[in-house]
Order: structure tokens, then C-alpha cells, then sequence
């Protein structure tokens, strides 16, 4: 009989659950005007304590703002965004990744942000237009850059230094780069470089110091016609790999967390890493790390500002304008920015970047100077990865491990890649 | 006859109606659905585009990576699912004891399961399996000085993940423990006056009598083992690697769907899973006749 | 008040072995070793976990092959427990101990009662109903995940712990196999005695079958609580709030690929997220335990 009561109960308790409807959005003209905004993004703790911080601000200072925030890492963000676009339940701000931009923008998910910035919603007076174009596909601006990334080595130097190599680099070559990883090999036994992983970021830079690019300009095909270069890039690694100054895919697949790194377990010399990285590694380490700016980035201005991330407005919200205005509030805030201090990027608005400065710590502020020295040399990025590039990247990869694993010869690999990558591009447009 | 027929039936679908109900609510529309984006181009974002049986072509002949993935999962399958089965059976035997110290052993042997998908267990367990790790460690301690590479082997590494479905028996095992519980002392006792040892107690008495739990066990384990899809993503990375050794067939429907927005080609390859494992089950249901045994002896 | 049990049979003794021999002993002993130290073996990654929880965050895979933590804090607990962006982890703990507690109840309640028709009645179609129950845990999950999600959304289920619990009061394919199949090893002369005696289809079903199958609904709501403790697919599409996030989602809030994640406090809370699931195994392995205990055929 105890058994049926509970078992009652619990129906009973399910029908009241069900019965009371979930409450619904409050939308603006009700009697107080409320109007309630969603945002989402990933990130680790540290990133959603400051980000409730801020949102608390901006709620402060609009009253009649009430903001939901929807937070969770980054894998778990991309499975649950898929299916609120698929149902049309996007929030009304969603943080956005380069990878995934042209997916959802292209596909008509996103907002032009355009007149946004042009009717001054989204003040854009202090923001160079460079950083802004990474948004943009096409003419349309999808997603608004929260701060700008760049490529570095970073490095060791008291490992450098025991190994007798002296580092330039503002001429280094690619040439020169091997012979430091070697030489930092043999005279320690570790690793001279990390992985150079992912081979999706590290190869079409190496594109561009050779005056290519990796996507052509229509996004459905390589732009890069010679294989040799391909053949080039990956022969280098390979001679690395066997004077063991550069670990094999699954060495590199064993590390967990920035805190398994090589370059914080001092089994590297150098590691090719995004300058935000650096705040990381730094944290974890007592040795003397540096950031360096690539090898022959110069002659033709390899490097570039990458967008580290945007907030986008979907095209299904009801609030685009007060989505808007939460943006400008974010990249152009001065106070939010103190608390946000750079870790979605170094902050577009020269404006903020200026303020911040003397708010942040000795690390922080090497990796802003980075940024900034990097922009002097910099040209336009290349815009967002086209539709299908998740399946190129994939190939880039599967071909770079069967590579690094000698089950193919890099002519072959070259070969291989051109066909696949081709055929997922004209496939995808 | 027909009236007791006719309540019969009413009866019957009386009992199962919640199964009905929640059948037609939840399951039956979204199954259809796939069904039918199996034969479509779907990226999420855009309505889906029709284009007939070109999936299942281009999966048959075009994707070598779905071969893999099959040949990576029977193996899964065809080594971890035995072999879970019976280390299961010994150990529910072993602690089919009234002593008080069962008690705390099951939970022992147990917990391994309970943390199961866990994220915790994923990274505990690459870590054993590292090229620094436990394991090798042991090695080391043992005196042997060669390291196993798991990861590097695209064998090595599948069988990494099937220790880890070995490891977690303990759900086969309780289920052995309450199939075990079941068969009435009397009978073992009834044997041992009769005069039979130990072998023919077990092979007489108990497998019979445990059959109905040993056949449930088997079923289950190999569909949800083809199902197999959290430990594989957090240990890999949602790569399946090195070389693709470790990607099980969810693994890359999961990819197909989610990374690379072809959800109509995930759709295609769920359903060719489906009549695989269904094909299976109806095997094992077929063959359940010669060695099943029930106690109600019912046909 | 009728009740029913199984035939024990005659009381028997062994005269000849007593309990006290020596051999016996030794027997024991070495059962205890054996399946104590295999227990050990089984149990080293665990202990491994338990013993990371103690050590530093950045500590932690570098010295991942020494056990003891050098040096041992606490503080990892402390800072777990704080949570994430404001919730302490006690919100995420009672969130999944409503979740898991409803889906349960509902699971086996509902499975039993669909076990029963199906392992004892004759009805019409049966062998469909039964293959469509199979089917549904043959279709991958992901699949039929977004036609669902559109579903719910369509509800107005979003956000909100109804579409993770409701569906679990329809039964559970695993869970009515598993009944179906203890039903079917209980002898049908139970019933027909029941039968004769003027019980009803439920009665029957509710006063012999039910107690007889203590083990498999045991065993039923130990799974159903563990497999819902540790569900995340689920939560992460239905529950956008972190305030409603349950244990299994709350953990991954302490790991990020950008920055250190916070291994300690992770492994920590995933120590102390495992003790409601080991409590309630522990309590219930009782009831497997006890089998066909009491009662008796009147």
C-alpha cells in the first residue's frame, strides 16, 4: 500500500509538473517593460565568474534589462546551440567561433551587424577596421570581434639558453627554426618544439609566409597550386620527428590540459600556440617564457589579427537592437573591460586597450604588447573558414597523422589532401 | 473463447498502454523523422533537400571511414562483450555468499560502473594508459624497462578502450547477482545429496536456471556496446584516432552530424546501425530456443 | 492476505562439515585475498581519483604516478563546493538528486507494469509492440535527438527538467526486458493458484509477481538512478540555466581546453558526486540480496 502512495505521489507530482507551463518570455509592451535578453558562451570558471560580473553591470546600469545568462565549456556549447537553431531557439547573443561562423551565417542563422555599427548602436570609432573584417563574409558583417589573437612562438628561455641557441625573431627562418628544435635536442634530450598542432592553423601560415593562402577567395576550393609547398611543410616535420626534437600525433594527443603542456613540463623549447595561450602557460610555469613572433613573418606580412571570438545576434531574435547595445557595452566599456582584462582576446577598442593597460598584470601586459608590436606587421586575415571547412580540417589531419606516422610519404599526403579537400569545398557550395 | 480472448487483449494493452502512449509521443515521430532525413541532404539550418538513396551509396562505396568504423566496432564488440560477460559471472558467483563482507565487495566491484561515462573516469583512464602513466610505471617498477605505447597503435589504443568496458562489469554483474539470487538453494541442495560435484552443479543447474539473466545480459550488452559513444569521445578527443583506430560507429555519426552538419547522412548511417544490430538481436532471439530455459515453460 | 513464496524445500544439514576445520578456514582466507586483491587491482583508478582530489591542480598529471599527494590538501574540496559563477555545488547535487529521484520512480514503476503485459498476457500483436520496445534502444540516440528537441520545444518544455523526467514514466526498454525476463522464470502455477483463489489480472500482478521480482526492480532502480546521475546529453540540450544544472553537467563547468581547468576541484566534486550513487547501491544490493525471502504459499 506504501508503495501505491508513492508511486501516486510521484504521478501526482509529474502532472503539477507538467501542468504548470513554463513561464514565457516576457516581451516588451507589458506593464512593466521588461525586456529579457539570453546570452551564451563557453569558456572555463574563471570566464563565466567575470562574465556574470559583467552582466551584473550592464543590468545596473539598464534597469530595464534582465539578462539570462547560458553558459557551459566549450564542446557542450556547439551540441546545444545546434538544436536551439534548429528549432529556432537560438539566445539572443551567441558567442561564435571562426570555425563556425560561415556554418551558421551563411546558412542564414546570424544578423547583419552592418547598420548596427554604422547608425552607432555599436560605437566603432576606436576599432580598426581590420579587426572588425573578420567578421565579415561577404559584405555582412555575422559576427562582432571581441578581441584579436596572434600567432606566436612561445618559448623557453632558460632551455634555449642552455642549449646555446639565440633566438631573432624578427628575421628567423624556417630553416634556422629547425636547426634551433635540433640543437635544443641534442643538447637536452627533450623536444626542441611541440607538435605544431593543429596542423589546420600551423600549415596555412606557413602558406602565407611563402605568399599563399590556404582557402581561395570563393571559399570552394585551395588556393595554394603548388603540392610542393605541401611537400615542403611536412618533409620539415618529419625531419624533426626523426631527430626526435618533435613529438609523434599520439605524444601530442596525450596532452590533457594547458598544465600537461611540454612547454610547462619543460619537455619543449618552444611551443606554437595563440598569444592568449601565453597567459596560461605562464601561470603555470617558473621558468622564463617569452612570446616570439614567427618565423619569416616579414616579407610578406604573414601574420594577421585573429578574431578569437564574436558575439553573434541571431536573425531569430526578438531583441536585436538591445542585443546590440549589449555588445557595444561590451568591447567598448571601460570598466566591464577591467574586469574582463583580455581573456577573449586583447580588446579591439584602442580606446579600452589604452585604459586597461595599467590594470593588468605583468603577463597580460606582455601579451598585449605582443598584440600590438604583431599589428604593425600584420595583413588582413583571411576571412572566416568557408561551408565544409570542419571536414577539411579533418582531412588536413588525418593526413598529417598518417604523415607523422610514415604510413604515407608527404607527396602521396600532398596528393591525397588536394583531392579530398577539393571535393568537400565544391561539394559544400 | 472469444470473449476471454477479447479481455485477454484489453488486459494486455492495459498494462503496456504507458509503453504505448509514451511510444507515440516521444519515440515514434522522431524515428519517422529520421527515417526520413536519411534520404535527404540536412545541414540543421536550412529545410532538408530530397536526393533518394545517394547516402547509402555514397556510403557503401565512397566512405572508406565508414568501413572503419564498422570493423572498429564489431571488434569492439565481438572481444568486450564476452568478455565482460564472463569475468561478470565469476565474480557474481564469487560473492553469491551470505558473509558480510559481500556486501562491501559488491559495492567494490560495482563502483567502477557507477562512474562509468563519467568525464573523471575518461581522463583517469588515459592516464593509465599514457605513455607516462600508470602502467607503464608499473612496468618500470617491475623492471622492465620498455614503455607500451597505447596510443600509438591504432589496435593498441581500440583495446584500451575495451579494457575499459571489461573494467566496468559490474552492471552484467549485479544482474548475474539477482539471476543468481533467484535459483532456490533447494536445488543446489538437492544435488549435492544426489551426489554431484561442483562442475555438474554449475553446469546442470545453475547456467540452465540462469540462462533467461545470461541471454538478457547478452542482448543488452551488445546493443548498448554498439551504441558505445561517451567513453570513446572524451578518451579521443571526439577524434577517433590515432589513425581512426578508435572511431566507433557513434563516434562518427556524431561527427557526420555535428561537426560537419550532414544530418542526413548521420540519419542514413543511424538506421543501417539499427537493421545491424537488429539483424543481431533477431539472430539471438532465434537461436535463444536451444539453450534458454524458462522456468514458467511457456513457449 | 495471501502471499506466495518458493518452495525451499527440506531443511538440510551437513552433518560432516563443520564449520570450524581448518581447511575451511584456509579456504577462506584465500577467497578473501583473492577477490580482495582483485578488487584492489579493479579499484586502483579509482583510488587514483580519489587520491588526485588531494593534490594541487597543476599537480596533478605531473605527478600522476605517484599515489601520495605531496603535499595533501583539503582546499580543493572548499573551492569545489564554492561552485561555479555563484551556484555552490550543493544546488547542482540537489538538482540531480530531484531529477534522478523522479526519473526512477517513474522508470520502474511504469516498466514493471509494462513487463507484466508482456511476459503474461496473450494478446493480440504482442510480438510488434514487443520488437518496437527493442527497437527504440537500437536507434542511436543521436539521431532522433533533434525531431525530440523540436518536440519539446514545441511543448514549451525547453529549459526545464520535463522533458529529461516525463518520458521515463513510459517505461524503459532496458528495464522491461530485464523484468520480463525474471517474470517468465516465476512458474505459472503461482498464478493459476492466485487465479483460483479470485484474483484479478492487477492483483496478481501487484501481490505475487511484484514481490517475486524484488531483485530485478532492485537492480532496475539502482541502474535507473546511476545512469540518470551521470546522463548528460540530456541536460546539456534541456537545461540552459546553470542554476538547474545537475552534478554530471556542473563538472564539466571546471574544465576548459583554453585555460588551466581546475582538475582538482573537478576530481574532488566528482568524488563527492559518487557518494549518493554508492549509498543508495549499497542500500539497495540488499534487496537483491534477500531474493526470494519471505512469505509463504497458503
Amino acid at each position: 500500500m506504501k508503495k501505491f502512495g508513492i508511486i501516486a505521489l510521484s504521478f501526482i507530482l509529474l502532472f503539477s509538473l507538467a501542468a504548470c507551463s513554463s513561464s514565457g518570455k516576457e516581451t516588451s509592451g507589458g506593464k512593466d517593460d521588461k525586456i529579457t535578453l539570453r546570452v551564451a558562451w563557453w569558456g572555463g570558471q574563471p570566464r563565466h565568474d567575470y562574465t556574470m560580473k559583467v552582466i551584473e553591470m550592464y543590468e545596473k546600469a539598464h534597469p530595464n534589462i534582465e539578462i539570462e545568462a547560458e553558459f557551459a565549456n566549450f564542446d557542450d556549447y556547439w551540441k546545444k546551440l545546434a538544436p536551439m537553431a534548429a528549432a529556432n531557439q537560438l539566445p539572443d547573443i551567441i558567442q561564435m567561433d571562426t570555425a563556425y561562423l560561415s556554418q551558421y551565417g551563411e546558412k542564414g542563422q546570424l544578423e547583419d551587424l552592418t547598420k548596427y555599427t554604422e547608425d552607432g548602436t555599436i560605437d566603432v570609432s576606436s576599432i580598426d577596421e581590420n579587426t572588425i573584417s573578420g567578421g565579415k563574409i561577404g559584405d555582412n558583417l555575422y559576427g562582432f570581434n571581441l578581441g584579436s589573437n596572434v600567432l606566436s612562438v612561445i618559448t623557453n628561455d632558460d632551455m634555449l639558453t642552455d642549449s646555446g641557441v639565440e633566438l631573432n625573431d624578427e628575421a628567423w627562418t624556417w630553416d634556422q627554426f629547425v636547426q634551433m628544435a635540433t640543437d635544443v635536442q641534442k643538447s637536452t634530450d627533450k623536444y626542441g618544439t611541440n607538435g605544431m598542432n593543429p596542423a589546420d592553423v600551423f600549415f596555412p601560415y606557413y602558406l602565407r609566409t611563402q605568399g599563399e593562402r590556404f582557402y581561395n577567395e570563393a571559399g570552394n576550393g585551395l588556393a595554394y597550386k603548388d603540392d610542393q609547398l605541401f611537400v615542403d611543410y611536412f618533409n620539415m616535420q618529419l625531419d624533426l620527428v626523426d631527430a626526435k626534437a618533435f613529438p609523434t600525433p599520439d605524444v601530442q594527443a596525450q596532452v590533457k590540459g594547458l598544465e600537461d603542456d611540454f612547454i610547462v613540463k619543460g619537455n619543449a623549447a618552444m611551443t606554437w600556440n595563440w598569444s592568449n595561450q601565453y597567459l596560461g602557460f605562464a601561470q603555470l610555469t617558473d621558468s622564463p617564457l617569452s612570446l616570439n613572433l614567427p618565423p619569416e613573418q616579414a616579407d610578406n606580412t604573414a601574420l594577421f589579427l585573429k578574431p578569437s571570438m564574436y558575439f553573434s545576434v541571431p536573425k531569430s531574435s526578438e531583441h536585436k537592437e538591445e542585443a546590440a547595445k549589449f555588445i557595444d557595452f561590451f568591447v567598448n566599456d571601460v570598466e566591464a573591460n577591467k574586469l574582463i582584462k583580455g581573456d577573449r582576446g586583447v580588446p579591439v577598442s584602442s580606446k579600452v586597450m589604452e585604459a586597461i593597460k595599467p590594470e593588468l598584470t605583468e603577463e597580460e601586459t606582455k601579451i598585449f604588447e605582443y598584440v600590438e608590436m604583431a599589428s604593425q606587421n600584420a595583413s588582413k586575415a583571411d576571412p572566416p573558414d568557408p561551408l565544409g571547412s570542419a571536414e577539411v580540417m579533418k582531412a588536413l589531419k588525418d593526413v598529417s597523422e598518417q604523415i607523422l606516422f610514415k604510413k604515407i610519404t608527404p607527396d602521396a599526403g600532398a596528393k591525397t589532401f588536394r583531392t579530398k579537400a577539393e571535393e568537400i569545398l565544391a561539394r559544400n557550395k | 473463447m472469444k470473449k476471454r480472448l477479447a479481455s485477454e487483449n484489453l488486459a494486455g494493452y492495459a498494462f503496456i498502454s504507458p509503453f504505448i502512449i509514451g511510444f507515440m509521443a516521444f519515440t515514434i515521430i522522431p524515428m519517422a523523422v529520421s527515417l526520413y532525413l536519411s534520404f535527404t541532404s540536412y545541414d540543421l539550418f536550412s529545410t532538408p533537400v530530397w536526393v533518394g538513396l545517394d547516402n547509402f551509396k555514397e556510403m557503401f562505396t565512397g566512405d572508406e571511414k565508414f568501413w572503419q568504423s564498422l570493423k572498429v566496432t564489431f571488434t569492439y564488440v565481438f572481444a568486450g562483450v564476452p568478455l565482460r560477460l564472463i569475468f561478470a559471472l565469476i565474480v557474481a558467483m564469487l560473492l553469491n555468499k551470505a558473509s558480510r563482507a559481500v556486501g562491501l565487495y559488491r559495492t567494490l566491484f560495482y563502483l567502477p560502473s557507477i562512474i562509468g561515462g563519467s568525464v573523471a573516469v575518461a581522463i583517469m583512464w588515459r592516464n593509465i594508459f599514457g605513455n607516462e602513466g600508470t602502467l607503464n610505471a608499473l612496468l618500470f617498477f617491475f623492471g622492465i624497462d620498455k614503455k607500451i605505447l597505447w596510443y600509438q597503435d591504432p589496435t593498441k589504443a581500440l583495446w584500451t578502450l575495451i579494457f575499459l568496458a571489461i573494467w566496468q562489469f559490474g552492471s552484467s554483474m549485479l544482474i548475474f547477482l539477482a539471476g543468481l539470487k533467484n535459483i532456490p538453494p533447494s536445488y543446489h541442495e538437492a544435488a549435492n545429496v544426489d551426489g554431484a560435484n561442483r562442475f555438474q552443479v554449475f553446469f546442470k543447474i545453475t547456467l540452465p536456471l540462469l540462462s533467461p539473466i545470461i541471454f538478457f545480459n547478452l542482448v543488452m550488452q551488445t546493443i548498448s556496446a554498439f551504441m558505445t559513444f561517451t567513453p570513446a569521445y572524451i578518451i579521443t578527443k571526439g577524434e577517433g584516432g590515432p589513425l581512426d583506430g578508435t572511431l566507433l560507429y557513434s563516434l562518427y555519426i556524431f561527427q557526420k552530424a555535428f561537426n560537419f552538419f550532414q544530418m542526413g547522412y548521420a540519419s542514413a548511417m543511424a538506421w543501417v546501425l539499427l537493421v545491424i544490430v537488429g539483424i543481431l538481436t533477431l539472430i539471438l532471439f532465434k537461436t535463444s530456443k536451444f539453450w534458454v530455459h524458462y522456468e514458467s515453460k511457456e513457449d | 492476505m495471501k502471499t506466495v513464496t518458493k518452495d525451499t524445500g527440506p531443511i538440510m544439514t551437513d552433518p560432516v562439515i563443520s564449520y570450524k576445520t581448518p581447511r575451511f578456514k584456509a579456504k577462506k582466507w584465500i577467497y578473501h585475498i583473492l577477490t580482495g586483491g582483485f578488487a584492489l587491482i579493479m579499484l586502483y583508478p579509482i583510488i587514483w581519483l580519489l587520491m588526485s582530489s588531494f593534490k594541487e591542480s597543476s599537480q596533478v598529471f605531473i605527478t600522476a604516478h605517484s599515489l601520495i599527494p605531496k603535499p595533501f590538501i583539503w582546499s580543493n574540496y572548499a573551492a569545489g563546493w564554492e561552485g561555479i559563477a555563484g551556484q555552490s555545488f550543493g544546488v547542482f547535487i540537489k538538482n540531480s538528486l530531484v531529477i534522478v529521484g523522479l526519473s526512477t520512480i517513474g522508470a520502474v514503476a511504469s516498466s514493471a507494469l509494462i513487463a507484466y503485459g508482456f511476459a503474461r498476457i496473450q494478446f493480440k500483436w504482442k510480438a510488434f509492440w514487443f520488437a518496437c520496445m527493442m527497437v527504440t534502444m537500437m536507434l542511436p540516440h543521436e539521431i532522433i535527438m533533434i525531431p525530440q528537441y523540436i518536440i519539446f520545444a514545441k511543448l514549451g518544455w525547453l529549459n526545464s527538467i520535463k522533458p529529461i523526467v516525463i518520458p521515463q514514466y513510459f517505461g524503459h526498454a532496458f528495464f522491461i526486458f530485464l523484468m520480463v525476463q525474471f517474470i517468465r522464470n516465476i512458474p505459472l502455477e503461482l498464478d493459476e493458484a492466485a487465479r483460483i483463489d479470485g484474483c484479478g489480472r492487477f492483483s496478481i500482478f501487484y501481490r505475487i509477481i511484484l514481490p517475486l521480482i524484488t531483485p530485478a526492480l532492485a537492480t532496475a532502480g539502482i541502474f535507473s538512478f546511476y545512469w540518470k546521475w551521470e546522463d548528460l546529453i540530456n541536460p546539456v540540450l534541456y537545461l540552459n540555466s546553470p542554476e538547474k544544472y545537475p552534478v554530471s553537467l556542473a563538472l564539466k563547468l571546471f574544465l576548459d581546453s583554453e585555460t588551466a581547468s581546475n582538475w582538482g576541484a573537478m576530481f574532488a566534486m566528482s568524488v563527492v558526486s559518487l557518494l549518493p550513487v554508492v549509498l543508495i547501491f549499497f542500500l539497495f544490493q540488499k534487496y537483491i540480496v534477500e531474493g526470494i525471502s519471505t512469505s509463504g504459499l497458503k
